[in-house]
This record gives C-alpha cells, structure tokens and sequence, in this order.
C-alpha cells in the first residue's frame, strides 16, 4: 500500500480546528478517507465539509454587517449582509 | 481634528516564499509562481487606485526582473520601494549563511549585522538609494539600533505581529515559534531598550514609527488563533469566517473588521489605522485552507476593492510606510500620550466590549463583560531589557511579559482551588459576597485632562437580599503607569455596611506556565516578606500600600488608595501568584485605590 497523500486540499482535521489546532490531514487512498494524525477523526471530503460547516456555529455575526457601532455602551447594530456588496 | 483613516498595503516579492515552497512540494515552478502573485498583488492595488509599499525581500534582490518592475511601479505609481527582513531564505542566503533559520531576531547579535549590512547593501546597488521603511514578524530593540544608526534613512517598520505568541503556536500545532505577545496593536514609536515599548521621551526613541504586522481583532485574537482575525483576506478564511451564497463567497467580517478599527478614530483624536500585509504563500495556485485559488484570489481582490471604495469615497488615505511615519510623528508629538481601543464584539454576536490601552508606562485590557475587571497588563514601565536570539537567554522568545493575562493564566473561573491572574473588586455585606467579574455591563470612553476615563455602567450586586448599585470609574493618567479605580455606592442602603475589596492577583510570564517565584518580595508599608509557597499574608491596618516586587521582570506593583486595611498574600505551589488588595467599609459614598507600575532595579 501506498504512503498517504496529503489530498486535492490542504484539508485541515474539523475536531482539531474546534480545538484552535490547524493540523492537515493525509489522504488514505486504500480507503478513500482523510484522517488526523494527532486525534482519532477520519471522514471523506463531504464529512469534512459538513465538519468545516458545523465549525462556524460560534460565528454568530458571521452572515451580518455592522450598520452601526453605537454609542459606547451599546450593542454593534446589524444587519443581514447583502451578497455582493461591500 | 477631522478623522482620519489611514492605511499601509504592502507587498513582498519571494522567490522562495517559506510556505509555497512545501506546499508545492518543492522548488520547481516557485519562482515564476511568486512573482506572479507579487505581480497580481501590486495590480490588484493599482486597479482600485491604492499606492503600495514594496518591501524588497533579500531572494529577490538577485532577480533584475523584481528589481526593474519595483522601480516601474515607483515611478508610475508612486509605490515606496522598501526593504524587508522577511524572505530571507533563498539558495544564495543558505549558502552564504549555512542555515535553515529565516527570522533576523532569531540570529545572534554578529549575524544580525552581518546579514543587516549584506541586505542593505546589495539594496544600494541594486536602487542607488537606501530604503526608508523595513520589516519583519518581530524586529528587538538591537536589531532596530543597529538598523538606524548604520541606515539613518529607515523611519518605519513592520516590528510585531500582535499577540502570536503561544496562541500562534498550539493553533500551529505547537511548531510555529514566533513569541511575539504583548506589544502595541496599533503603530508607535518604540524605545531604544525594549521594542515593544512606546518610548517615553525623546532620548528613548528609537527613531523609527513601528507598525503591527496587521490589523487583528482586538476581541478574537485575545483569545483565539491571531491569523484567523486579521485584516488579511486569507486570514479571514483561515478563520472559516466566510459562507457561500447562491454560489458566491461572501466574507463581511473582513469588512466589518475594517470598519471597527476606522471606529477607532473615536478615541484617539480624529486617527486611525489599517495594515495589510500578505505575503505570497497565502496566494499559491494550489489553494490554502480549503479554499481554492480562486476563493484565495477573490478575497484579496474583494479587500483591496473596499479599501478602494473607502478611498473614492474620502473615508481613507493610502500612504506609504515613510509617508506614514511623517505623518504619525506630526500628530503624536506627546510621548505619554497612550493609544485607545474600546473595542466590540463582531464575530460571535455578543455584547461583549474591552478597552485596550497602551502607553510608554503600559499596556492593559479591561473586559466590561466582567464587571471592568483588567484582564490583560504588562509593564512598559520596566523597560525590560530583553534581548533576542541565539546566544541570549531568549533564543526565540521575543513576547514582552505579563503580570495578568487570563487565558494564559485563568482569570476569575479556576477549577475548584488556586486563583488566576485578574484584577476587580469583591463586595461583601450581610455576611455573603461577590466579585464584580460576575457583573456584565459596558462603558463609555472620555478624554480628560491628562488621561483617559472610562465610566462603567452601573451595575447591581445582591448580598444576602441586599441590593448594591454600583458604579465603577476607571482613570488612566497619560505615561503615569498607574490605574485609579473609584467605586461608587449609587443606592441608599439604609445606614448598612459594605466592604469593598479591591484586589490584584497577578503572576509574571510570556507562556501559560509560571517561573519560580522564590525571589518575589512582597510587603504592606515597611513589613515584608519573601515568596515562599506557603500563603503567608501581611495585612496592615490604615497602611498606605500593599506591593510586590518581581525582579524577573523589574517591576515593583503597589496599591494603595483610601482602604482602611492593605493586604497582601503569596501563592502556593498548586497556585503560583501573588494578591495584592486594599479594603475598605463604607455606608454611603464611595472607595478610590490606584495601581502603580514602577521600575525595579
């Protein structure tokens, strides 16, 4: 068996990056799978897509632009982001 | 003065750029790939009308190509030509110096110069000129001096990258050794001894204006990975903070991070900043961090477009890094004068606000989502002679140490014993207490004479069915390293007593672990004693101040105020810390202490 590549990507393992570790994965050919070499994950591209998703639930403002910083002690005011807009 | 937002983008040519090189397996096709990149970054800049400052790495001061088109785009552009310490590996530098190594603080002291003046050299011939501006992650003290005193010409530097320290490294999975934390995060003027310092008057300048390697959110990267937040497109997708939508990526968090530091002109007289800096790597045709060159691409001309639509629409001024340091030195013409930062939440939807603040005495985060409580505080005022590189005590370390940092070092929350390093104040009345960092509120931000003021929200502790309003002013004298804190009884509590605790816990350090502490000195008024381990206290009634002195970082820290008591107590082993406090009771009215940083010898 062929040693592991490191893919189409530089794919970075989804626990990992949960945890504020940038670590790249390694391809395994034999079993069409990334995995990590420091935790246990492995998974095929779309388990690792759906992973890089579910990563950004923190990002609440991640969808949102800032209309307003507000006074000082207020909130940001936001609104939805317009695609294609700056 | 009418705000004013001004930005540096600049760009370095590599022909050997430290992170295509492995990812494209290689050396083969590098080359012509970087200056590609090098040539789309400069055209990207040049179509939406933004000049550039290119900072000329060492690799490709051997290419007459790089060299003639710097100089075309000078001309017609009006592009600065500078040049950078970053790039240095190429076949020619490990050759000539026989080393893997690629980060100038890292040489010893020889090396330094020799490279420094190889650099420089090669530069004049190549340019007949020596440059004005220079760069790197980190550049100490030594290796400033050493620069303005044998090139008078620099006046400015890319000199840190904002708290990458051991952040940077467990998110590299602990391979990435650039300990950089703890200077300023915006552009200053650094000191002769110590760079990451402000320099407190003019024979403490080191001549040049230093500037972050980018401009990082002042809330994530506390706490996060710092090149996952930064006004550097790829960081951004490093970062995962981009989404796709009806098959376009969109990014607004860039340009909502953009916009809070433009904010920042609110509480530093009219001026603000913005860097961008990305160096070739991040743009190789092989994508990086899951996103595809086009993706890569996209976002770095999406960055560059809305600084360009900012400028059309007289929002933003692009200089050059020497244009910038004359413009910085003509309005900051006070050194005690400290850079203001009340910073907000725009990434994970929370109210949560800091203030940052650094000045030549300096630098310190309070955090009003606990109570106002100082979350983050290292001691400009030491002046700690750190040197860098093989052959001193600090081979790669180069991070300026802290006396509270609380994701380092916990904050108020620790599991079941010890304590973390933070300062707030504990109240107690009917026999139950409570620590302000409980308290969730915000603050506004004046300019008084002579300092800055923070006034904080009020807030309502509840002590045995008792309810305390309290309202907290922070006062930051200019250059004075000290802090006074004023809480405030703002309800009528029926003649019923209150006992305010200010308190300071705090360590000393650059990383998550502590150093031994047996050469502490602490003491109340004239008793003191030394670190043992063992939670010894002195406590003195009416004393006029509780202090400890840290020889590791040469910095005495007392706190004093109107307390009727001054206490101050060791750590044990489990908990390396030392705890500085000053209570007083009250049934009406209000307590003020201060915290002063001074140098110890």
């Amino acid at each position: 068996m062929a040693q592991a590549t490191k893919g189409k990507l530089n794919f970075r393992c989804p626990s990992c990056f949960m945890r504020d570790i940038d670590i790249d994965m390694f391809f395994d050919e034999a079993k069409g799978e990334y995995y990590c070499l420091r935790c246990g994950f492995t998974g095929r591209e779309e388990d690792v897509l759906r992973l890089n998703e579910a990563a950004r639930y923190r990002y609440r403002a991640m969808k949102l632009r800032v209309v307003d910083f507000g006074e000082d002690n207020e909130p940001v005011r936001f609104a939805p982001h317009k695609g294609g807009e700056q | 003065m009418e705000n004013k937002f001004v930005v540096n983008i600049i760009h370095r040519p590599e022909l050997s750029p430290e992170y295509a090189e492995k990812a494209l397996g290689g050396a083969d096709g590098v080359r012509d790939e970087s200056l590609d990149i090098f040539r789309f970054q400069q055209d990207t800049a040049h179509k939406y009308g933004l000049k550039t400052t290119i900072q000329i790495t060492y690799a490709s001061l051997f290419s007459d190509v790089i060299v003639d088109l710097a100089k075309q785009e000078h001309e017609q552009y009006g592009d600065e030509i500078g040049l950078s310490l970053l790039g240095l590996p190429c076949p020619e530098f490990k050759e000539k110096y026989k080393t893997e190594d690629f980060c100038i603080w890292m040489f010893d002291e020889a090396t330094k110069r020799e490279i420094i003046d190889d650099v420089f050299g090669k530069f004049y011939e190549k340019f007949g000129f020596y440059p004005e501006s220079t760069s790197s992650y980190f550049l100490d003290a030594y290796t400033i001096n050493y620069i303005k005193a044998n090139y008078p010409s620099v006046k400015c530097a890319v000199a840190t990258c904002w708290e990458e320290g051991p952040k940077a490294y467990h998110t590299c999975n602990n391979s990435w050794y650039t300990f950089m934390d703890g200077g300023p995060w915006n552009p200053w003027i650094p000191s002769k001894v110590n760079s990451h310092c402000p320099a407190a008057d003019a024979d403490d300048d080191a001549g040049i204006v230093a500037i972050p390697h980018l401009s990082r959110d002042l809330m994530a990267c506390f706490d996060g990975n710092g090149s996952n937040f930064g006004t550097h497109p790829q960081n951004v997708l490093r970062g995962m903070i981009y989404y796709n939508e009806d098959g376009e990526y969109e990014y607004p968090y860039l340009y909502n991070l953009i916009d809070q530091y433009r904010h920042l002109a609110k509480y530093n007289d009219g001026y603000s900043y913005n860097m961008m800096f990305v160096g070739p790597g991040w743009l190789n045709r092989r994508g990086r961090w899951e996103a595809p060159y086009e993706l890569l691409a996209k976002s770095y001309d999406d960055g560059m477009k809305y600084y360009g639509k900012l400028k059309a629409e007289g929002k933003l001024v692009d200089m050059t890094m020497s244009e910038f340091a004359d413009y910085y030195r003509s309005i900051h013409t006070d050194y005690k004068r400290g850079e203001c930062a009340l910073w907000k939440d725009i990434l994970y939807g929370s109210n949560k606000q800091y203030f940052w603040y650094a000045d030549s005495a300096l630098r310190t985060c309070f955090d009003f989502n606990q109570g106002g409580a100082m979350i983050d505080l290292r001691p400009y005022v030491a002046r700690i002679p750190q040197t860098t590189g093989i052959g001193t005590d600090n081979v790669y370390d180069a991070s300026y140490p802290y006396l509270i940092q609380i994701n380092y070092r916990a904050g108020y929350f620790t599991h079941y014993a010890g304590a973390g390093t933070i300062k707030s104040c504990r109240v107690s009345a009917r026999g139950q207490s409570a620590d302000l960092c409980l308290c969730r509120t915000m603050a506004k931000y004046e300019r008084v004479e002579g300092g800055v003021r923070l006034l904080v929200d009020p807030v309502t502790v509840t002590l045995g069915g008792l309810d305390v309003v309290i309202g907290t002013t922070i006062t930051i004298p200019d250059g004075g390293g000290e802090v006074i804190t004023e809480r405030r009884i703002l309800n009528d509590l029926g003649g019923e007593s209150v006992t305010f605790e200010e308190y300071f816990t705090g360590g000393f350090g650059t990383t998550e672990y502590q150093a031994d502490m047996s050469r502490l000195t602490l003491g109340v008024d004239e008793e003191t004693m030394a670190f043992s381990y063992h939670g010894k206290k002195i406590v003195g009634e009416n004393a006029a101040r509780a202090f400890v002195t840290i020889p590791e970082v040469c910095t005495t820290v007392e706190m004093g105020g109107d307390n009727d008591e001054a206490e101050v107590e060791e750590g044990i082993a489990f908990s390396p810390v030392y705890r500085l406090a000053a209570r007083k009771t009250i049934t009406k009215g209000g307590v003020t202490t201060w915290l002063k940083l001074q140098k110890a010898n």
